[in-house]
């Protein structure tokens, strides 16, 4: 399925932000595209998906953190624009 | 699961649980290391134990490609999925003649009717290949007959010279191909065939790695040494449905030239930006699917290639007998 993400990382204890926000960060690189500050998308099984969430949960503060995923079933059913820079190169697996 | 192809010279590197290109020029590719099945570096790339480790240890194939576009060798991990038991029984078939023989005429049924299916496909278009479709035919019916894994190659041999000689007819594109000339190829569609058939066999590879077969053991190919044969047996059926049909669909809708193409002291070599057409072109005929008409879902070609595998396991141990893929769509 595909996998739009999106956290937040609270930062009102600075350094407890700090590092759950480095971790985050480094966590979903493993499964996801970044693609913006703290926006990753791609391809994943439902099994990964939970994998990414059960490590992520290690860290996430369930009082201020917050984590949104948008689900397709699909990459088909989902139109992508870019409106300022042409960025499509970020999820090509050619380099 | 995904695949990553690396044009670009550079570094690879261990980084944050991922491993990270970096160009001479800074830019860099995340490669997410939890999606991703194999990696083909086609560049100059360094790296470092610590990525090779970390690599092994993701159980990720590492296929090398020189600067011509040919395949090199493949940084093959442990082996993950090893079962003994499997290994007593493809040795077995390898060494009863007989059940070696059934095994590789099987390989050859399925990629003779592949091949024929592709020229109908082309008759239906209107190319003149009546003689052509009768001789292969006709060549098919031996196959079966044979009593050596020699003489089985040697029909295998017919059957693509036949093949070959059609190419001229169904490429739309003014080329000169006559027959097949390896190391090195000599004009544009040998080096697209030779360029394809490395990509074939490396996806063959990386399939095999994830089942629980010995890539060593071969029955149509010799086991020989230093190479992984079944990755051949496996990749002659499939030759005809992903290289042939691409390079057709590449050279028809010119997307390929001649200008794609460099040649360099009697090379002829696919430039940089051919390179990365031709794979993306593989890459999305891979993930391209069809209707399977016994597991009722769909299957791309590259799952189709480890569905090979798995039938073969089968047959070794006794449970189906194999019946190579043959295209129902």
């Amino acid at each position: 399925m595909y996998v739009i993400l999106i956290y937040d990382i609270s930062m009102i204890e600075l350094r407890q932000g700090a590092k759950v926000s480095r971790n985050v960060f480094k966590i979903c690189k493993k499964y996801l595209t970044h693609i913006q500050k703290s926006v990753f998308e791609g391809e994943l099984t439902p099994a990964k998906l939970q994998k990414l969430r059960n490590e992520l949960a290690q860290y996430l503060r369930e009082d201020l953190d917050s984590v949104v995923i948008f689900k397709s079933k699909q990459k088909k059913g989902l139109d992508k624009e870019f409106w300022a820079a042409d960025e499509s190169e970020k999820t090509s697996n050619f380099f | 699961m995904e695949s990553y192809f690396l044009f670009s010279s550079g570094e690879l590197r261990r980084k944050d649980n991922v491993v990270r290109m970096t160009a001479l020029d800074g830019r860099f590719k995340v490669l997410k290391i939890e999606v991703m099945r194999d990696l083909y570096l086609f560049g100059k790339a360094s790296m470092n134990t610590d990525c090779l480790n970390y690599l092994a240890q993701s159980k990720i194939p590492v296929h090398f490609f020189n600067h011509y576009g040919f395949y090199t060798g493949t940084f093959y991990p442990k082996e993950a999925n090893v079962s003994g038991n499997l290994l007593i029984r493809q040795v077995e078939h390898y060494t009863d003649f007989e059940k070696r023989l059934n095994i590789a005429q099987e390989f050859i049924q399925g990629a003779c009717y592949n091949i024929l299916k592709n020229l109908k496909y082309y008759r239906q278009r209107g190319k003149e290949l009546d003689k052509a479709i009768n001789e292969i035919q006709a060549l098919e019916k031996m196959i079966s007959r044979t009593v050596t894994i020699e003489e089985l190659m040697g029909i295998e041999g017919n059957i693509h010279r036949v093949y070959y000689g059609t190419w001229t007819t169904i490429i739309n594109q003014e080329v000169d191909f006559e027959k097949r000339v390896k190391r090195p190829p000599d004009n544009v569609v040998n080096t697209l065939i030779s360029f394809l058939n490395s990509l074939v066999y490396t996806t063959c590879l990386s399939e095999i790695y994830v089942s629980q077969l010995n890539p060593t053991i071969s029955y149509l190919h010799s086991a020989g040494e230093r190479r992984f044969s079944l990755s051949l047996d496996i990749a002659e059926i499939f030759k005809p449905l992903l290289t042939d049909r691409i390079i057709f669909s590449l050279l028809n809708r010119k997307v390929i030239t001649e200008k794609d193409f460099s040649k360099d002291s009697n090379y002829f070599y696919l430039k940089d930006k051919g390179k990365r057409k031709v794979l993306e072109m593989y890459n999305s005929t891979l993930d391209e699917t069809v209707r399977h008409k016994d597991l009722k879902r769909n299957v791309s070609y590259r799952k189709m290639m480890r569905l090979e595998c798995y039938k073969l396991i089968k047959h070794l141990l006794g449970e189906r007998e194999y019946q190579a893929l043959r295209k129902w769509w």
